[in-house]
């Protein structure tokens, strides 16, 4: 499902002399990109994310861990309710582009198995100065990890298993759907 | 009424089933959940619910051909 192949490649996004982007030259991450049963293309992807208005490209990258509470994890799996996550993700880079005015926004989380090492989710933003980018950046993964409805299991080399580090936002909040992020 | 849920509810229900009970909201629901699982009552008060690939809250009508689907806090990332 990953489908890099929709942005445009850096040699053409470096061609100069350009006047500003237009959304038509420069779209956003396609709805059925933001969930991927298969390997993300990392580089494909930073590959896409150069644009002549941008100053500042900033690429997150969610790995997995080989370890959590002290006990080995040999992988992760991740569950996701499609449609529901491909919507929530798409509002979430969309809300990005709109407050930090960036030039390219791109979130894609992975679902099935994923290996120590591995990336599970990765978030791209690319704006004319790095702050903007930087910001609009942990906004979305923020939120991602709050709000969409995506869940991991961690297996562990004993062979347990766990559905894992839920936000708990409920706790404080007392609402499901009202969330504190580390970013207010 | 269709029920799917996912990740840990899975540990408590099947990932689809149906009820037959009359259910008009989402507290009604949850009510005749715990009673099918008692074990799953404090997870489902962190739950949320959807319809038609929306979220809905507590005054949400559902009518008896919906499929709900039960979304546990997100663990994503």
């Amino acid at each position: 499902m990953t489908q890099s192949s929709s942005y445009p490649p850096a040699a053409e996004a470096s061609s100069a002399p350009q006047p500003a982007a237009s959304p038509a030259r420069y779209p956003a991450a396609p709805e059925a990109s933001h969930i991927s049963a298969d390997t993300l293309d990392m580089v494909g992807l930073l590959a896409g994310a150069h644009h002549p208005g941008a100053g500042a490209v900033v690429l997150f990258s969610g790995e997995v861990r080989n370890s959590n509470k002290g006990l080995a994890v040999n992988f992760l799996e991740y569950e996701a309710y499609i449609p529901l996550a491909t919507k929530l993700i798409e509002e979430i880079v969309q809300e990005a582009r709109r407050k930090w005015q960036l030039h390219i926004a791109i979130a894609q989380h992975r679902v099935g198995k994923v290996a120590v090492g591995d990336t599970a989710v990765v978030v791209i933003t690319a704006s004319a100065h790095r702050s903007e980018a930087y910001a609009a950046n942990r906004y979305i993964i923020d939120r991602i990890k709050h709000e969409a409805p995506i869940w991991k299991c961690e297996h562990y080399a004993d062979g347990s298993k766990e559905w894992g580090n839920n936000c708990n936002c409920h706790a404080v909040t007392g609402d499901a759907s009202k969330h504190i992020y580390e970013t207010q | 009424m269709k029920i799917h849920v996912y990740a840990k509810l899975k540990d408590y229900f099947q990932p689809e089933f149906e009820l037959m009970e009359t259910i008009g909201n989402t507290d009604e629901l949850r009510a005749v959940l715990v009673k099918m699982n008692g074990g799953a009552d404090e997870l489902l008060s962190s739950c949320r619910f959807a319809v038609e690939e929306g979220f809905i809250d507590k005054d949400f009508k559902l009518k008896a051909h919906d499929t709900v689907v039960i979304i546990p806090p997100s663990s994503g990332g």
